[in-house]
């Protein structure tokens, strides 16, 4: 059965796939964006018998730059489809089973985008619903 | 004796542990009414127990991995095959976890299901054929 270190280690090597962009398993205090930061929000239990799967959802913020830098709008640009070298949903799924770790990863949706405020800057932000069945 | 919440029944297909790609099992026994009333009933229906029937239902997830369900039922179909279900979370039969055994004619499988974006599970109620035994030892 996977460990939750397992499983964060795997979604962030899934995120690392993309070229330049930075993985932090909490919001940095001095954010470098481009950066990828994910929270786990959710556990259902006991949806197989024994243990036999355990569904996990994540919520993947990737903070692309400051709102004033015309570049944070052309990295969402290219973060947000669903296929491309750039795009973190294609980056996530990757490897579906995190080297055998899991059982099969999804991002469902980017339920929202748009600017987060932090240490008194605007960044342009993107948020990703992630479904991880292990 | 306590009541219970189904979370880890434990279900094995002709020897094989199926149970972590199990989301619902369920095995149901019946026997058919034979009706006997007549004149002597006093006007009411009689009836008695005739032959005994059954039949096992189960959800699978879907696993075509080395021993998953979806290989252990590749070559099933039209075959009997024997289905131990132990109930109430146990994992050996005893008098609160009692182990229903029974042999099926399996007479469905559903190798490919799955709408996008959905967990690919699948649906089976197999005819017990024969008796169905339960232990408690």
């Amino acid at each position: 059965m996977a460990t939750m270190a397992q499983i964060r280690s795997g979604l962030a090597a899934n995120l690392a796939t993309i070229t330049g962009m930075r993985v932090a398993e909490v919001i940095p205090d001095n954010p470098q964006p481009p950066v990828a930061v994910f929270e786990l929000d959710r556990i259902e239990y006991d949806q197989a018998m024994q243990n036999g799967l355990t569904i996990y959802r994540f919520t993947v913020q990737v903070i692309v730059g400051r709102a004033s830098v015309r570049s944070a709008q052309r990295w969402l640009d290219a973060l947000i489809p669903p296929t491309g070298d750039s795009s973190v949903k294609a980056a996530i799924e990757s490897n579906r089973t995190m080297s055998g770790v899991v059982q099969d990863v999804r991002v469902e949706s980017m339920p929202s985008i748009g600017s987060i405020a932090m240490n008194d800057q605007t960044y342009l932000a993107a948020q990703f619903d992630v479904v991880i069945y292990a | 004796m306590s009541k219970f919440v189904a979370t880890g029944t434990s279900v094995t297909v002709n020897g094989t542990d199926l149970s972590a790609s199990v989301a619902r099992a369920e095995l149901v026994i019946n026997a058919a009414e034979v009706d006997v009333t007549d004149f002597g009933s006093a006007g009411w229906t009689e009836v008695i127990g005739g032959l005994k029937s059954g039949s096992v239902s189960i959800d699978f997830h879907a696993d075509y991995g080395s021993g998953g369900v979806n290989e252990v039922f590749a070559d099933l179909l039209g075959t009997i095959a024997t289905v131990v279900i132990i109930t109430a979370n146990g994992t050996e039969a005893t008098a609160t976890t009692p182990s229903y055994s029974t042999s099926v004619l399996v007479n469905s499988f559903t190798p490919v299901s799955g709408a996008v974006g959905d967990l690919s599970t699948w649906s089976v109620t197999f005819p017990t054929t024969g008796a169905v035994t339960y232990a408690v030892a």
